[in-house]
């Protein structure tokens, strides 16, 4: 049997790849909440995982998911109105808490860059050629976006 | 730089706490290697000699039972703890409930069912084992199923011999067989 590479991954193997940068993420958005954050943000990966459809992107559905859990763990969540997704297809359906409005607020160059990273996984250079600009601005407007989660949890 | 023990343990708990694993599975130094050895909730499924590829293993189990596969030292404690005495040269049997979901013929599961009855000391052939499974002229096959054992030493395929003589084949290596045979005395002086 030979599978293919969007076959779910060992679920511990996410932890051990992914946790640090995960943990650095968190504290960027949360401080000393970060280790909390991170440990909830897998245990709703774990829960979501059965239903899991492939393996691709799974990098950038855990940072959703953990920048999802650091606004619910803020109470912040409370604030922002769940965005109306009738009608809208993700290519991605992964459950990642509502992600996409937690991150409505961004202005449409920041939230686009943002999504390249944490939907679409993309590197510096391919989020750069998406949009027509440098990777250092991509990585400034990446940076700049999550500046702003920051701002809104604090 | 990788996540402290702490944080990997204590997420580890949390998972197994609320019953989000399929698999948990540790790491356990022996006289013979590393074993790797993985459990669910009905069993041992898995124990993989060092030779095999552990990221390998544990994407057959990934695949095979179920994705959420986690590292618990607590949840593998038991047999963990068993097998470090059966090295010592305790006596008693490793007579762990096994999950055969890696084993899909159910031939192969017969035979293997069959082999945990031949004890400490004992050894068996091919064909007697064969013959106990229903099958007296499936030598062959119970080779097969003892080559394909997920669970070696919890299923006891080092306890078939050839009987031309000699000790045979093992998914560890002909000298782990050796080496466990004598550690159970059933190698004649």
């Amino acid at each position: 049997m030979m599978p293919s590479i969007s076959y779910l991954p060992p679920f511990w193997t996410l932890v051990e790849n992914h946790a640090d940068e995960l943990l650095r993420y968190a504290r960027r958005l949360a401080g000393d909440d970060a280790e909390d954050i991170v440990q909830e943000a897998f245990l709703r990966g774990l829960r979501s995982y059965p239903g899991l459809k492939h393996g691709d992107h799974l990098r950038a559905w855990l940072f959703r998911i953990t920048t999802t859990t650091a606004f619910d763990h803020s109470g912040k969540r409370r604030e922002i109105p769940v965005a109306d997704l009738s009608g809208e297809t993700f290519e991605h359906s992964y459950d990642d808490g509502n992600f996409e409005s937690i991150i409505e607020f961004l202005s449409d160059v920041n939230r686009d860059a943002l999504r390249l990273r944490f939907v679409d996984d993309l590197a510096y250079e391919d989020i750069a050629s998406k949009l027509g600009c440098s990777p250092a601005a991509a990585r400034r407007r990446v940076s700049t976006a999550i500046g702003s989660l920051r701002e809104r949890l604090t | 730089m990788s996540p402290s023990t702490e944080f990997l343990d204590r997420l580890a708990s949390a998972a197994v706490a609320e019953g989000l694993t399929d698999v948990t599975y540790e790491f356990v130094s022996t006289p013979i290697g590393e074993l790797l050895v993985a459990t669910t909730e009905q069993g041992v499924c898995r124990v993989a000699f060092q030779q095999e590829d552990p990221s390998g293993v544990l994407e057959e189990l990934a695949w095979n039972i179920g994705g959420r596969v986690v590292r618990s030292a607590s949840e593998t404690q038991q047999i963990r703890d068993a097998l470090a005495a059966y090295f010592e040269g305790d006596p008693a049997d490793l007579s762990f409930p096994v999950d055969f979901s890696l084993m899909h013929s159910s031939f192969r599961r017969t035979v293997l069912e069959q082999l945990r009855n031949v004890g400490r000391g004992h050894v068996v052939t091919y064909g007697e084992l064969a013959r106990r499974a229903g099958s007296p002229r499936a030598a062959r096959a119970v080779g097969t199923a003892c080559a394909t054992n997920p669970v070696p030493l919890i299923v006891p395929c080092h306890r078939v011999l050839p009987s031309s003589g000699g000790v045979g084949n093992y998914g560890g290596g002909p000298e782990r067989k050796v080496f466990l045979l004598e550690l159970e005395g059933a190698l004649g002086a």
